[in-house]
């Protein structure tokens, strides 16, 4: 297992720096550089503009731009946001906690939701209730985020007033007190509903599935046959060995989260690393986008590596080589 | 042992007309028929796209809808103007059926090329084995590794001049790995099969090999996996333009007409601006997952449903 994993690991060091000359190359081919932000705006004199440019290494030949960029990544140094004017990791930094508590109160909402509805669906399989949950998911499936997003603003925040639309806390509360954290609760809970209740979908049926199969095999016929109670033989005997394989899921969910909060945060204003994303692409604040770039991509990586070694934990039968 | 034996060759005389057994595709087909969800979602589809196709003889010419009205300002519904106006006097219902063209299409053309560029590496890569599948899967999982939103927001923005086409090349290169994938375990599946053997043994290329006697037979897997493809392209379409950095403003597209929805004043007070789109992308994605779903199920021997 180990020695899997240090495998794995090695052999992605490659493919980060294939990710990184593409990440690189794309920026370098968007419009304008990262020069517009960076001078004296009412300075246009040819000459200032070409001693900046040379100043900054603007006009060095590309491999050295990438070599100077790419060794600042390897310490951790992503440079300087031209238009926040500080640098990219303290302000990923800032960010970053709202992404990891949405992403995480979202991830809570799934499970929870889909343990329930799976459980529910599960043992009383072609019921009413079992029907309407599958009614559900089938409109979760449907319905886009950003569709589901304006409902939500719509009912929750406009029409009922329960918790506010946009942000991710209120104005002039202190850090740390009480009320800093029912704001910050009361902010995020409504994109971490929407973010969350779409995704239980796939997770109901795969649970709902997994019980009704289990439910034909022999170890519970055993069961019943010993007089076991009905009620125990689904909680413990079935959702015991259900509940594993969707465990392995987690590992596909750690970058979807991060990937899919883009939407979800940028119609919620809310500050986290996706919104961060936009904004720096409408304002061309290329170090910025190419930390945020890299991060997401390598963070796919990592997730698809844990996935991979939660197939071999939950399951002994698949060997990791 | 003869008077025995007489009953059953009588019995085989008298069925002296077998039934004609039904192709793969004829059965689907009657199971599909039967699917009351799927073909209520069909007729939806149908109704949808032929409205949509339509929408200039029905409603007005392109070039109407992008026309600012200053007198028409956010009207509400009226027989004038089935869903009203928007906040720049155009009308939502005309807009919508345009809407539905522009998005309807792009999903459309970028399923055609998806399922294309997945179906050739999927098929080559699953044929041929070896270093040929290697290559193109080590290619497939790197691709695999951009998430594809960010990285359809990075490569948008580096066309200047943006147009539906660069839009539709961009998704489709960043989403036809899945395709690829699932096209190349059902071929390498498929390939085992004496048929294969035999039309190799009597000298037909790879490539007609692929065309003629592998393609046909992962059709069904195909299928399915364009439905399911279409529906998430819809998504992705309406997202992106959502966003803006997806069709460009003055084409409508039901994305475009929900952006303005962005507005606080447009989604608390008129709702009848961003309901219709909202509403038909729901229904319009809706059924395509259901007959994504009829046609897994009329594809599927084993399924009695």
């Amino acid at each position: 297992m180990l020695q899997y994993t240090i495998r794995r690991l090695i052999g992605m060091i490659p493919i980060i720096f294939l990710i990184s000359v593409v990440v690189f190359s794309l920026a370098k081919l968007m419009p304008g550089d990262a020069l517009s932000g960076k001078i004296d705006p009412l300075n246009s004199d040819p000459a200032y503009i070409e001693e900046m440019r040379e100043k900054m290494g603007l006009n060095d030949p590309i491999h050295v731009q990438y070599v100077r960029w790419m060794s600042g990544v390897v310490k951790g140094d992503f440079g300087d946001s031209f238009v926040h004017k500080r640098e990219v990791m303290e302000l990923v930094g800032d960010r970053l906690p709202n992404t990891i508590i949405l992403g995480v109160s979202a991830l809570l909402i799934t499970y929870c939701l889909a343990f329930l509805m799976g459980r529910f669906s599960g043992r009383y399989a072609y019921s009413m209730g079992d029907y309407l949950i599958s009614g559900f998911n089938y409109l979760a499936l449907a319905i886009p985020s950003f569709v589901a997003a304006l409902v939500a603003i719509y009912i929750f925040s406009i029409n009922l007033g329960w918790v506010p639309a946009t942000g991710s806390i209120g104005s002039g509360v202190e850090p740390g007190t009480f009320e800093y954290f029912i704001s910050k609760a009361k902010h995020t809970i409504l994109p971490a509903l929407v973010l969350g209740s779409l995704a239980t979908a796939s997770y109901t049926q795969f649970l709902r599935n997994d019980m009704i199969e289990s439910s034909r095999k022999d170890y519970v016929r055993t069961a019943r046959a010993k007089g076991t109670k009905e009620s125990t033989i689904y909680n413990k005997h079935i959702l015991r060995n259900s509940i594993i394989p969707i465990v392995t899921l987690l590992g596909f969910d750690i970058a979807s989260i991060f990937g899919g909060a883009i939407i979800t945060e940028t119609i919620f204003t809310y500050p986290g690393i996706g919104y961060l994303f936009v904004e720096s692409v409408n304002a061309r604040d290329y170090s910025v986008m190419m930390a945020i770039a890299m991060m997401l991509t390598v963070l796919t990586l990592v997730g698809n590596l844990i996935a991979d070694l939660l197939y071999g934990l939950v399951d002994p039968r698949i060997r990791l080589s | 042992m003869e008077p025995v034996t007489q009953p059953t060759t009588a019995a085989v005389g008298s069925m002296s007309k077998p039934p004609k057994s039904q192709s793969p595709w004829a059965l689907a087909r009657r199971k599909f028929l039967k699917n009351k969800i799927a073909m209520i979602s069909l007729v939806f589809l149908i109704t949808v796209t032929v409205l949509s196709i339509f929408a200039e003889p029905l409603t007005v010419p392109v070039e109407e809808t992008a026309k600012i009205n200053l007198t028409q300002m956010s009207k509400e519904p009226s027989a004038e103007h089935f869903f009203g106006t928007d906040k720049s006097g155009r009308d939502v219902f005309a807009r919508t059926l345009h809407g539905g063209q522009t998005s309807l299409l792009l999903a459309f053309s970028i399923t055609i090329s998806v399922i294309i560029i997945g179906s050739i590496v999927g098929a080559t890569a699953g044929f041929f084995g070896g270093w040929v599948d290697n290559a193109l899967m080590r290619f497939t999982d790197f691709m695999m590794n951009f998430p594809f939103l960010l990285f359809v927001i990075v490569l948008k923005s580096i066309f200047l001049e943006s147009s539906t086409a660069t839009l539709i090349f961009v998704i489709s290169v960043l989403s036809w790995t899945g395709t690829a994938r699932l096209v190349r375990s059902k071929v390498m599946a498929e390939k085992e099969n004496e048929y294969i053997l035999s039309a190799i043994s009597i000298g037909c290329s790879p490539f007609k090999t692929i065309t003629k006697h592998l393609l046909p037979n992962v059709m069904s897997t195909i299928i399915v996996q364009a439905t399911l493809t279409l529906a998430v392209m819809i998504v992705a379409e309406t997202g992106l333009s959502f966003l803006g950095f997806g069709v460009p403003m003055n084409i409508p597209s039901w994305g475009n007409m929900l952006q303005e929805a962005r507005s606080p004043d447009v989604l608390t007070s008129k709702w009848w601006i961003w309901i219709p789109p909202a509403a038909v992308l729901t229904g319009t994605i809706l059924s395509i997952n259901f007959i994504g779903e009829g046609f897994k199920d009329a594809f599927n021997p084993k399924s009695n449903r």
